[in-house]
């Protein structure tokens, strides 16, 4: 009787499922968003989401964008390729978006692009790496990125850190996940210390589920170097310093800043570990980083409200382009918008994100670099907003 | 001498973990795929127990223990139970599922985010230097000295005491256990509880020393060469086997690359496969020629 | 099978029959019918599920084969797809092969990798080749994430699509008619192998092993036959899965692929091929009919993330409701079903069927 009853149920919800279709308000402005909520990396994305949720709720309370309210829908890609590109295709043909947004690892990419070109709608990429088609010359028309971390240009800015902090001979570990990006950005960095003057003394590339970072660590000790770089998934990063701390070593760590850094330097308190990004730290306690803490805790997050920068500036971006797309939108609309973007990131970022074009990147983008200092027992910032031309 | 240590401590790891293996298989012959899960699961009770409970480090790791060993319970009386007259395939896919189960359950209730049980302990993972250039962390000594205690435990029970034997002897002849009076459901439940237990308790060491995040159940997946290189069922042979092939990950990562130690341990599972099938203490199933 | 009463084969030829009565050509024309015309009604959405679950097919008829027919347990299976689809990938990349040299590259390959990681395990009973399988996995992610990483594809290789002759296979309706043909090539090929000596073998094997030695048949052999059979299916589907997706990146190929094509021949229902259908077409469908049952429930959006994490709980959830349940899979229930229907108003078979 039991096995009857649910055989029963389990074939009604299934054809109810696939018939029937949940209608969206025809007045509102529809953006889709395939994420990876669950899943690998959800610790990163998730936080996207949450700031987009609370960001455009309290939006749709003062009345929308141009009078209409703002309607996002979401659908979890747990980081599965073929689950992204079915959920795109849908987003796109059956619930008629203005634009795609992607928070999902990089695996999701070429399947959603390939969507988004062929119903020509722009994908707007809000929480994972920026893809090299956002970047000048070869700038894809549909591809758009907001991202925090740029390749290349990451590498760039810390290695020079690192040569104008040490004032002295740099003995560099290098640091990285064997996933793909961070080795191809590790390997890029390694190439560009030669021509910098900067002796890269030892390259660890660590496999993703490590019980143990001790071995990775004493080689870098062992090699002797003063200096260590990492670009990889936080984990990794901290871990690596953490071991490398253990072991002794005396060194500074320069690592670059996901969206819980802030919290961890607090929990690490330790003089030696740098941390660099191109996003403000809450520490600073300006304007805005008041603003999202009380709209966290009036909204109840579910992450913390030091992680949800990255979002809020997703949806911040995503705000002005619906603002300045006229009504009744369609995607050559908001495409046309996004070419042509300079939104003020009111101390989020170091200066205002602008797009172009030819560079859906964006036109400028300004480092900063932190770290914990015992004596004020406080985040400081070690160097203020330094400009990089993105050309 | 600091590769040896580094091999040390990775080699306890690896005996925790594999414990629970061992344990399931030997009593009813059915791979645990759900380990990693029941490992990182221990990590979490620890968490909670510490933000709600108790702040001091022995009381929240008692009382995360027992979550973990209650876990190991209801999971054989609500789920496992139902499988012990389906072959051993299903029951295996069943492992499987409940793991996934076990996932999507814990990033509903503790989100995916990175969290750190260690601070909230009260507790310092400081390093020690035992000799001239090796050193260890607390944690690293913990694991160490759990390994080796819960293996002291577990032969002496399962050698002298009274459950010991009909453990064993549940494992190696059910029918004929069940015959004799044995309770197996008892049986299988106690071995599924251990084994929750013993990974909980790796989990939770794993989560102070490292930090947790919902990504570790892929280290009990690693775990697995150990198992078959020291032999599915016997509990000895995890020792040696996890020393090997800690070494094989260690060395790889010094004298290969860093990268290759991820299938270092496959590979030497490959190599025992060759050599000698059913591990180093293994019970000998028949070899077919081809 | 049940059959109401009255049908009698009398040659030897009928008992070759694949289709018996004229009540199963109707409903196959029917099915064909409904085939071909779906793509023309259907949403891109649809459709793209379709071919999804088309693509998939291929995959669990071979692992039925192997696990179903054969009784060997097998966790290798993203592994040879990842084989099969980094071979595709290598190919295309390094020597501009066409897809004609690709396939067959990719079903060599599996078969290579098969003999490497079945001849050592299938010598013995037990889980052993699950084990060595396991480790291929491993083993081939390595090698296609070294791949990636010395070419320097971060996020990926990019494959521009297959030219079959005229057709560029751009068009998801031409990627869908291709897919059904190799479908129905390859479960017509997979019922006529079961139905040969060698499927007989491994039901043989499968059921006992010592009594299908002691009948005759080699059974290392007929072991290693099923393995290097279902790899090779595997490898080519994952050629047609680089091609489909036009992207191979050693992160899609993950164990969670390999437990998706478990679930959907157990779930289906292990020894048959009408199970592998069933339960491919079950198993591709349930992630999104388990999102579109959450969207009926009217969540809050901020909860929704609460709500994903117990959509992806609940696949092992009903995994487990299936195995515990209902060990025989879907195919039971499909069977107990028309046999309902088939011998109404009777209730049993009749005896000796």
């Amino acid at each position: 009787m039991l096995r009857k009853t649910l055989l029963g149920m389990g074939l009604l919800f299934f054809i109810m499922a696939l018939l029937l279709r949940p209608a969206f308000a025809q007045d509102a402005y529809l953006v889709g968003c395939s994420m990876a909520v669950t899943g690998p990396g959800a610790e990163i994305y998730g936080p996207v989401k949450d700031a987009l949720d609370i960001y455009f709720k309290e939006v749709n309370a003062r009345g929308g964008i141009n009078g209409h309210p703002v309607k996002l829908i979401i659908e979890d890609n747990a980081a599965q390729p073929s689950k992204a590109a079915a959920d795109a295709k849908k987003l796109v043909t059956q619930d008629k978006v203005l634009l795609l947004i992607n928070a999902s690892l990089s695996s999701t990419y070429a399947p959603m692009v390939q969507v988004a070109q062929q119903f020509k709608v722009p994908i707007f990429f809000a929480g994972g790496v920026c893809p090299d088609e956002v970047y000048p010359p070869k700038t894809d028309p549909y591809q758009y990125c907001s991202t925090a971390f740029g390749a290349k240009y990451d590498s760039r800015f810390a290695l020079s850190f690192i040569k104008e902090e040490a004032k002295g001979p740099v003995k560099l570990g290098l640091v990285a996940m064997n996933i793909p990006i961070s080795r191809g950005e590790i390997d890029f960095a390694e190439e560009l210390s030669k021509t910098m003057g900067i002796e890269a003394v030892d390259k660890e590339v660590t496999p993703p589920p490590t019980p143990d970072y001790t071995p990775f660590a004493a080689k870098i000790k062992s090699a002797g170097a003063n200096w260590a770089y990492a670009w990889a998934p936080w984990g990794c990063e901290v871990r690596v310093f953490e071991a490398l701390r253990k072991l002794g070593w005396e060194g500074k760590y320069l690592a670059y800043a996901h969206i819980n850094a802030e919290d961890e330097l607090r929990r690490l308190k330790d003089d030696g570990f740098y941390v660099f990004g191109t996003n403000a730290f809450f520490a600073d306690n300006s304007e805005i980083h008041k603003k999202i803490k009380a709209a966290s805790e009036r909204e109840k997050s579910i992450f913390p409200y030091t992680q949800l920068a990255e979002g809020w500036i997703a949806a911040t971006v995503l705000e002005e382009i619906l603002k300045k797309t006229p009504w009744p939108p369609d995607p050559e609309k908001v495409r046309s918008a996004m070419n042509q973007l300079k939104v003020d990131i009111k101390g989020l970022k170091g200066g205002p994100l602008a797009w172009t074009m030819d560079n859906h990147y964006r036109t400028a983008t300004y480092y900063r670099v932190y770290k914990w200092d015992s004596k004020k027992n406080g985040i400081v910032i070690v160097k203020d907003w330094t400009r990089l031309e993105v050309k | 001498m600091q590769l040896i240590m580094n091999t040390v401590v990775l080699a306890s790891l690896y005996c925790l973990i594999c414990c629970g293996y061992v344990l399931i298989y030997r009593a009813s012959r059915v791979l645990n795929l759900a380990h990693g899960e029941l490992m990182t699961i221990g990590g979490y009770f620890l968490f909670t127990v510490t933000i709600n409970l108790f702040a001091g480090p022995i009381p929240s790791f008692l009382l995360a223990c027992i979550f973990s060993l209650t876990l190991g319970f209801i999971i054989y009386f609500f789920l496992m139970r139902f499988m012990t007259g389906e072959s051993v395939f299903a029951a295996v896919l069943v492992t499987v599922a409940l793991g996934i189960l076990l996932r999507g359950l814990m990033t509903s209730i503790w989100t995916s985010q990175l969290w750190h049980p260690l601070q909230h302990l009260g507790m310092e993972n400081s390093s020690h230097r035992l000799m001239e250039e090796a050193v260890i962390s607390t944690f690293g000594i913990i694991k160490i000295l759990g390994a080796a205690f819960l293996y002291l435990v577990l032969f002496f029970c399962l050698k002298f005491t009274r459950w010991g034997l009909r453990m064993r002897a549940v494992g190696e002849n059910p029918l004929l256990a069940s015959r004799r009076g044995i309770k197996l459901h008892k049986y299988y439940a106690f071995s599924w509880g251990i084994a929750a237990f013993s990974g909980g308790f790796a989990g939770m060491i794993q989560a102070c020393d490292s930090g947790l995040d919902p990504g570790m159940f892929v280290i009990g997946l690693k775990a697995f060469p150990v198992v078959l290189v020291g032999g599915l069922d016997s509990l000895v042979g995890v020792i040696p086997g996890a020393f090997i092939v800690a070494l094989a990950e260690i060395l790889a990562i010094n004298y290969i690359s860093p990268q290759a130690s991820e299938s270092a341990p496959f590979i030497v599972l490959l190599a025992m496969l060759l050599i000698r099938p059913w591990g180093l203490f293994g019970t000998k199933e028949e070899l077919e020629r081809v | 099978m049940a059959f109401a009463s009255g049908y009698f084969k009398t040659s030897y030829a009928s008992d070759l029959f694949l289709l018996e009565t004229r009540t199963h050509w109707v409903f196959l024309i029917i099915l064909i019918v409904g085939l071909i015309i779906f793509p023309f009604i259907a949403s891109p959405f649809l459709l793209d599920l379709a071919n999804q679950v088309f693509l998939a097919l291929i995959g669990a008829i071979a692992l039925m084969l192997l696990t179903g027919y054969a009784g060997q347990i097998s966790l290798g299976h993203a592994g040879f797809i990842a084989a099969g689809a980094f071979t595709t990938a290598i190919l295309f990349k390094e020597l501009n092969a066409p897809i004609f040299v690709t396939l067959p590259a990719s079903g060599l390959m599996g078969a290579i990798l098969g003999i490497i990681f079945g001849l050592p395990s299938l010598r013995l009973k037990g889980l052993y080749l699950a084990l060595s399988t396991l480790a291929m996995h491993f083993i081939v992610t390595y090698l296609g994430a070294e791949y990636e990483t010395k070419r320097g594809f971060a996020t990926g290789v990019l494959i521009s699509p297959p030219s079959l002759g005229a057709f560029k296979m751009e068009d998801p309706r031409l990627w869908y008619f291709l897919l059904l043909l190799i479908d129905i090539l390859v479960i017509l090929f997979s019922i006529n192998l079961v139905r040969s000596r060698s499927g007989r073998a491994w039901i043989a094997i499968r059921n006992r092993e010592v009594v299908a030695e002691t009948l005759g048949i080699k059974v290392p052999f007929y072991k290693l036959s099923a393995f290097i059979a279902s790899s090779i299916m595997t490898s080519i589907a994952g050629c047609l899965f680089a091609y489909y997706r036009g992207f191979v990146s050693v992160e899609a190929f993950s164990l969670f692929m390999t437990i998706e094509y478990i679930a959907m021949i157990i779930i289906g229902g292990l020894g048959s091929i009408l199970g592998a259908v069933f339960g491919t077409i079950f198993v591709v469908l349930l992630p999104y009919v388990i999102d579109a049952i959450g969207k009926m429930l009217h969540v809050p959006t901020r909860l929704t993330t609460y709500m994903f994490a117990i959509q992806y709980g609940s696949f092992g959830l009903i995994m487990i409701i299936f195995l515990v349940l209902e060990p025989g899979g879907l195919v039971n229930i499909w069977n107990r079903i028309r046999n309902y229907f088939i011998l109404w108003p009777f209730k049993y078979k009749p005896l000796g069927k």
